[in-house]
């Protein structure tokens, strides 16, 4: 770990500066306004379960509307989780300590959302349960449900054991803390006392978890994008839509791990922790996964461009040049060649232009998702016939929009109330390295 | 300067942000024309309804217009003559039966007429439409004869207590498909003689039909302007009986049901499970041994404390 000035840090300052505070003026605003954003999005939800699925804008061609295309950016932001933990890891990136528990709440607090938005796309959440008892194993839909399950319980399993020996710390640090979370500190960790043989078994799990994520977190993404993939319709029907959907998620993750760094680093003064070398390589890393999707988007693009088969060419005029054409322009320039441009150099790879290309990176994103579920349902193969014109477009109902941002709030209010309770950077984690720099040196 | 760049930036993104919002909001905003027609539909020479269609012109096409309050009446728009209420649908049509309070005045009349009158509602103005129609009957009937199968099908309208046939009027004669009307012979469409028959010779012999053979024969006089929309059916043994493949659903393919999934399919998504949560599983129970761990060094600590 790279911590500036560490030599001055002792153990004290740094289990000080890193455990859970309370909210500020700042923070209670923060958390207020999602609280209310979240509020509004659950009492649209109500008027959808009561009304039914009428009071969105979805219809008979247009039938996954921004639902979908949230689930898709949740699946996809989630996926940093395995970027960031297992993969660092793995590959012993040694300046990952800071960022490892952002990207693993990060990665917590969306599956659980992608989960959630499934159900309120279903209409009626109890036929949920038809997914179980009529479900078949042939279907993407089941292989999302299982993979998706599974990325969570995975996920939730990394976060917790690698929180254990910070929960110990936590326990023993209880005067400094809020006393009301003293109980679930104990319930959670207080068998930990860090033994050598214990951090023997969890160090082996956090390897096994490690190695086992990867291929799931993959696994989340390319299934999501094979349901698309696996539909024969202009736009979906490409062989490219796995690897394409993998590095756009891995981007949109790297992208929302910059955005946190950023603002934990200046709202919890971890300046000493979150370096500018942190933003340095962190930016190196997300130039080459903005390349490597706008490779995919180029073969995604420019192959049928190329042919312009006779529906796939209205799809397509429609994004180049057509009723999507800003919204396309906007998500390929802000959500790609822009913050490329920005951390290409190292001026950009500071904090603050950093932030901002982390911001363009994730609305360019979430719009990027609109733009690949939307338009294609707009252009079926057999074309619209006497159907009222309305059919013909889609622009989200108020209660579409309350109800994604407000699970948008929801997933930041997550990590929000995790970094109230938790420390985002892990203590232990730091103390070791601190320590053995310093034996090292 | 610093500050200014990064305003700059801000505000370049900011347009940007707000371009791509209202163009998902872009709504055609073309003044409209709205008019209301009135259909008249004889089903089966049994029950007559009436159908109400709104519409506005919104540029180029027109629209449909839904929840539009309408009443019709028979005869005239006076309260006596009110068949019925209706509000148009998402498709911008309602539908009235004539009820059996009027069965007396329709049996004694041969011509009448339907009104519909809306009043000015959510914004589009009150509007009106009606039909003459003259009372008529349509009927279907085949003939065999020497192994040509013939369809006859005779419009016949009321004069008087007399129904007389109706010549020169344009039908269709076919057999009901999937989609629309498949018409028995070569033409598209049939005109009735003197006798008002149209008769047309039966050449779609080898057509499937359900399980025993049937076929459903039609004839229909569409939106005639003197007797509107007159539909008579028949079915007759006429098809190819279609036999289903006993063991179509058998087979395991990634269609099938769910308890037809193909084996391999089987094997590799159950790996997979049990493979992935096998891990997970083993994994908790590490962390339970660690538990237990803990609580055996709790244990040694008070023992060690008390000894």
């Amino acid at each position: 770990m790279n911590l500036e000035n560490s030599t001055s840090l002792t153990n004290e300052q740094i289990t000080s500066d890193l455990l859970p505070q309370k909210f500020g003026k700042r923070g209670m605003i923060w958390t207020s306004l999602l609280i209310l954003i979240a509020l509004v999005g659950a009492f649209a939800y109500y008027r959808q379960l009561k009304y039914g699925l009428v009071v969105t804008n979805m219809r008979d061609y247009v039938s996954w509307g921004i639902y979908i295309s949230n689930f898709v950016f949740f699946v996809a932001i989630s996926l940093v989780g395995s970027l960031i933990t297992a993969i660092f890891r793995l590959t012993n990136v040694p300046w990952r300590t800071p960022l490892t528990r952002i990207s693993e709440i990060i990665a917590v607090s969306a599956i659980t959302f992608a989960s959630l938005i499934i159900i309120v796309d279903m209409g009626r959440p109890e036929r949920l349960l038809n997914l179980f008892i009529h479900g078949r194993i042939q279907s993407p839909i089941i292989w999302d449900v299982i993979v998706i399950g599974t990325y969570f319980c995975l996920s939730l399993f990394l976060l917790y054991i690698t929180l254990l020996p910070d929960i110990r710390i936590m326990i023993n640090a209880k005067d400094k803390l809020d006393k009301r979370f003293s109980k679930l500190y104990r319930w959670l960790g207080t068998f930990w006392k860090g033994t050598a043989a214990q951090e023997k078994i969890r160090n082996r799990s956090i390897t096994i978890l490690c190695i086992v994520i990867i291929p799931v977190a993959f696994s989340i993404h390319t299934v999501t994008s094979w349901l698309f993939a696996t539909t024969y319709r202009p736009g979906w029907d490409s062989t490219n839509f796995g690897a394409y959907f993998i590095s756009g998620a891995f981007l949109v993750g790297a992208g929302a791990v910059v955005v946190a760094m950023y603002v934990f680093r200046r709202y919890y003064h971890l300046e000493k922790y979150i370096t500018d070398k942190h933003f340095e390589k962190m930016g190196r890393v997300v130039v080459l996964l903005a390349l490597l999707y706008m490779y995919f988007n180029i073969n995604e693009y420019l192959v049928p461009a190329f042919k312009m088969k006779k529906p796939e060419a209205e799809h397509l005029r429609q994004l180049f040049g057509g009723e999507f054409a800003p919204l396309f322009w906007f998500a390929i320039l802000v959500g790609m060649i822009i913050p490329i441009i920005i951390m290409l150099f190292k001026k950009g790879r500071k904090p603050l232009p950093m932030f901002i290309a982390g911001v363009m990176i994730v609305v360019g994103a979430w719009f990027k998702r609109y733009l690949i579920v939307t338009p294609t349902l707009l252009h079926p193969f057999l074309p619209m016939y006497n159907v009222p014109e309305s059919y013909h477009h889609y622009f989200p109902s108020w209660e579409e929009w309350a109800i994604a941002m407000g699970s948008l709030a929801g997933v930041l209010l997550i990590i929000t109330f995790f970094a109230r309770v938790f420390p985002i950077i892990s203590i232990y984690k730091t103390l070791t390295d601190q320590n053995e720099n310093e034996q090292s040196s | 300067m610093k500050t200014n760049n990064h305003h700059k930036l801000f505000i370049i993104t900011l347009f940007l942000f707000g371009t791509a919002i209202s163009n998902i909001n872009a709504q055609d905003s073309a003044a409209s024309t709205s008019i209301m027609s009135v259909h008249y539909f004889l089903p089966e020479n049994k029950i007559p309804y009436v159908e109400v269609s709104t519409k506005k012109k919104s540029g180029k096409k027109f629209e449909p217009i839904k929840d539009i309050p309408v009443n019709v009446y028979f005869n005239e728009a006076t309260e006596n003559n009110l068949l019925g209420k209706v509000t148009t649908g998402i498709n911008g049509e309602g539908r009235v039966s004539l009820p059996a309070s009027f069965k007396a005045t329709w049996d004694s009349l041969t011509e009448f007429k339907f009104v519909a009158v809306s009043d000015s509602s959510g914004g589009v103005k009150s509007l009106s439409g009606d039909v003459t129609i003259k009372k008529a009957i349509l009927v279907i009937d085949t003939t065999t004869s020497d192994g040509i199968r013939t369809v006859t099908a005779q419009l016949k309208e009321k004069k008087g207590n007399e129904w007389v046939p109706v010549k020169d009027i344009e039908m269709k004669v076919g057999v009901n498909r999937m989609g629309g009307i498949l018409s028995a012979g070569d033409e598209e469409t049939y005109t009735s003689d003197s006798t008002g028959t149209a008769t047309v010779e039966f050449k779609k012999d080898s057509l499937p039909g359900d399980q025993k053979g049937n076929i459903v024969l039609v004839a229909k006089v569409e939106d005639n302007d003197a007797y509107g929309n007159l539909l008579v059916e028949k079915t007759v043994p006429w098809g190819i009986a279609f036999t289903p493949e006993k063991n179509f659903f058998d087979q395991r393919t990634l269609w099938s049901t769910r308890y037809r999934t193909p084996y391999w399919l089987l094997f590799m998504a159950y790996s997979i499970v049990i493979g992935v949560w096998g891990t997970l599983i083993y994994l908790v129970t590490q962390i339970l041994k660690t538990r237990k761990m803990g609580r055996e060094y709790d244990r040694n600590l008070s023992t060690q404390k008390s000894g």
